[in-house]
């Protein structure tokens, strides 16, 4: 029986669901009533019937138990070698086992699958690598946690989020008037230092929609007005929809598929009525992968790609670097130590591993760019991939999960690492408040920023 | 002239002074004032923690939370708020997540103040992680974006009890300064005090190392001082008293000097908007080095 009235199986629908769910603080009152949610084995046992894909079954079947992938998974690593975080464990453990019994598991199964599925696992599909059948746990956990968000078993601020993402269309209570409003501000604050700067709002045929993280409406607008700028000096012609501005998608990490493509929807809605020539989304790598990597699957469209040519923010970077639309002062490049956080999420996903290397090429006097150990597809997580950075029950479990990353920082000697991901940017900044190793990290805009040359007839007179 | 103060203000003593002038201010313009707290820093991510500016604790930020961090201020201000109601003055009290100079711009954009009055940081906090993450502090960075005059009082203002009767403008004859000087007369006249007009000529590090020599110096005081003349003289006609000097050093020592020789007030100067590579934000440009060191307030404008 009992579903609780905050811990339920039914999905977030109006604000006001939103708001009541959001004064439990911290989630006590949800977890409390998580204790007594019953789990519904036969919408369980049937859902799994219709959506395991024959690929994740051969996996749970085929794996040899080789351990194999053990020491791939940095939460392996960080937690001593513990064998209960070795990824095939965690996932037998799991799903293998619910599909095994055919979803008659109890509320207490589900309270350790849902903490395996959000504190054992960041999606980063490192280990799906290394395996010599290529089973890819981070696939597995991603649909292990539809499974659980659909019985309710869900981490607060994800569902949370994903309710945020079904009132609003953005991760945050960010309206469509508040972004609008909000880029134009910035645009206002910055137009005296970049003359002729400017804001196109829902412009049609534009070379370039940009689309966005709600937290740089809400807490770093300075984001905003730095991808204004950019896109300014280097002369582009672009805009930003004044609805389905929203790249991001907390729906993917809570496992609510229905929300994923309600989100995802709205993006491609906006390409489809404004008819951009391409769409960059910011500096942010699940955003990336939601929108452009596994949105198509999400909203059913047949040749899995979103409708009109979307890439990251990396790869237009690169590419207005390499032509010369923006050109950079070499007195100003950066001159101490520095290193690159990969982002799994387009590195493993979507394979863009030289473009960032060539954006560092740029910006980086020659001799100050170290890698980090190992790097590029191989990197690890940064610790708080998948939703784990912001889910404050598992707290303990990330910041354990970071000492993989710090101490590859460590290791490589960087005082500064450049993160061109709002994921990975936060693990590092929580990285360095946690166990302070004395480094600074920053997204490339206000880098760029720095150390751009402003051509002549767009400098403010004086 | 002013209507609607906004006071930006930590509730702590490092916001004392500043709260002084903030209501002093009110009470002589009869104005309304809007006191804000920005209380959290997000962390965490997409969650809803942030940390307590003033506590430095975690918390998670409810409406409860928020009504009780408005009666705390209400409370730490409440002298202040008991005479302010006895002069009617209209007073809010609102409270902000979010980064400091972000919030105190937000509101300024919602509010329009006629000035902002900025208060202390909490100070211990300076090499706190979400300092770390941006460039500048909160002072550049409302400084630089302010959409009117912001008034810093960083040490105790014990002149100030009696109200404005010096006021010290510092030049560069830049535009921003124009506004700045046109600022400073209107209040000049407003006030029916004395004005200072003062600039002080840049030897530090102006002519590529190369010292000047002392004839040079004279020459480039007297080109100065005409450029006052030339400038600004013919505006004064409605100021009872006025000076102007020019003086050659390093130019936040100078002013700083200056302003305490004529006892002034208040200083006003212009607040550059040139874009600043990262290291000289870092070292704060002209009027954030005179606000660190001025033993009055200082008001900076920025267009
Ligand atoms: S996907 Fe990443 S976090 Fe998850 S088990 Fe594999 S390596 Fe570990
Ligand atoms: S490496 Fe592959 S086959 Fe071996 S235990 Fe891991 S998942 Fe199973
Ligand atoms: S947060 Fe960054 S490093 Fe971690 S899984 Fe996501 S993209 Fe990868």
């Amino acid at each position: 029986m009992p579903e609780g009235k905050l811990c339920n199986r039914k999905p977030i629908e109006t604000e006001e669901e939103l708001k009541t769910l959001l004064s439990d603080t911290g989630g006590k009152k949800y977890y409390e009533e998580m204790k007594s949610l019953d789990v519904d084995s036969g919408l369980l046992w049937k859902t799994i019937g219709n959506t395991l894909k024959s690929r994740t079954k051969t996996w749970l079947e085929i794996c040899a138990h080789c351990g194999m992938c053990a020491d791939s998974c940095f939460l392996y690593l960080a937690n001593d070698c513990d064998p209960k975080q070795v990824p095939a464990y965690k996932i037998q453990s799991t799903l293998g086992e619910i599909v095994k019994r055919k979803g008659q598991v109890d509320n207490e199964f589900m309270h350790m699958v849902m903490e395996t599925a959000w504190a054992k696992c960041t999606c980063c599909n490192r280990c799906g690598m290394y395996c010599p059948h290529g089973i890819d746990m981070g696939v597995m956990f991603s649909y292990l946690r539809g499974l659980c968000y659909q019985q309710g078993f869900v981490p607060w601020e994800l569902k949370i989020g994903a309710g945020m993402h079904r009132v609003y269309r953005a991760q945050m209570d960010v309206t469509d008037e508040d972004f609008v409003e909000t880029f134009k501000w910035m645009v206002e604050e910055n137009e005296e230092d970049y003359p002729g700067l400017e804001v196109p709002i829902d412009k049609e045929g534009a070379d370039i929609l940009y689309t966005v993280n709600a937290r740089e409406v809400k807490h770093y607008p300075e984001d905003l007005a730095e991808a204004a700028i950019l896109f300014h000096l280097a002369g582009e012609n672009w805009t930003v929809t004044s609805t389905g501005w929203e790249q991001t998608s907390l729906a993917m990490f809570a496992g609510d598929w229905a929300a994923c493509k309600m989100q995802v929807e709205s993006v491609y809605e906006a390409m489809e009525r404004l008819k951009p020539k391409r769409m960059i989304g910011t500096e942010c790598g699940h955003a990336h992968r939601a929108t452009v990597v596994e949105g198509p699957y999400w909203a059913g469209r047949s040749n899995g790609k979103p409708p009109v040519e979307s890439i990251h923010y990396v790869e237009w970077l690169a590419e207005a670097l390499r032509e010369g639309k923006l050109k950079i002062d070499p007195a100003k490049r950066i001159k101490k130590k520095v290193t690159l956080q990969d982002s799994c999420n387009y590195v493993r996903n979507h394979g863009l591993k030289d473009i960032t290397r060539e954006i560092m090429s740029y910006i980086v006097d020659p001799g100050y760019f170290i890698e980090l150990s190992p790097n590029r597809e191989h990197n690890y997580c940064c610790g708080g991939g998948g939703g784990f950075n912001g889910i404050g029950l598992f707290r303990p479990q990330r910041n354990k999960g970071l000492i993989t990353k710090r101490d590859q920082i460590i290791e490589s000697g960087a005082e500064l690492v450049i993160a061109p991901c709002h994921n990975c940017w936060d693990a590092i900044r929580d990285l360095e408040e946690e166990y302070k190793i004395g480094i600074k990290w920053s997204f490339l805009k206000p880098i760029i920023i720095s150390m751009v040359e402003i051509p002549e007839h767009l400098k403010p007179e004086e | 002239m002013f209507k609607k103060i906004l006071f930006a203000t930590s509730a702590t003593e490092a916001s004392d002074h500043a709260a002084r002038v903030a209501f002093n201010m009110a009470q002589a313009y009869d104005a309304s004032i809007c006191i804000f707290h920005v209380l959290g820093v997000p962390t965490r991510g997409f969650s809803q923690i942030v940390m307590d500016v003033k506590t430095k604790e975690k918390v998670e930020i409810d409406d409860e939370y928020i009504a009780w961090v408005k009666e705390e201020i209400k409370v730490y201000y409440s002298k202040q708020l008991e005479k302010a109601k006895s002069y009617n003055i209209n007073y809010d009290i609102k409270v902000a997540v979010g980064f400091p100079h972000r919030e105190i711009l937000r509101e300024a954009r919602n509010y329009s103040p006629d000035l902002i009055v900025l208060g202390g940081s909490t100070g211990d906090d300076e090499d706190s992680v979400y300092k770390k993450s941006m460039v500048g502090s909160t002072l550049q960075r409302v400084a630089k974006a302010a959409p009117c005059p912001l008034l810093v009082v960083n040490r105790p203002a014990a002149s100030f009890w009696g109200g404005i009767s010096q006021i010290v403008f510092g030049t560069d004859f830049s535009k921003a300064s124009d506004a700045a000087f046109k600022f400073s007369v209107n209040l000049a006249k407003d006030l029916d005090c004395e004005l200072h007009i003062f600039h002080a000529l840049d030897i530090s590090n102006m002519h590529m190392g190369r010292l000047l020599t002392q004839d040079e110096i004279e020459s480039q005081i007297r080109e100065s001082l005409r450029r006052i003349r030339g400038r600004y003289i013919g505006e004064l006609k409605e100021i009872k008293d006025y000076s102007f000097d020019v003086w050659e050093g390093l130019p936040y020592v100078e002013i700083v000097k200056y302003a305490r020789e004529k006892h002034a007030d208040l200083i006003v100067m212009a607040h550059h908007t040139q874009k600043t590579s990262n290291e000289d934000a870092r070292l704060g440009s002209n009027i954030e080095q005179v606000i660190v060191r001025a033993g009055c307030p200082v008001i900076s404008i920025n267009k």
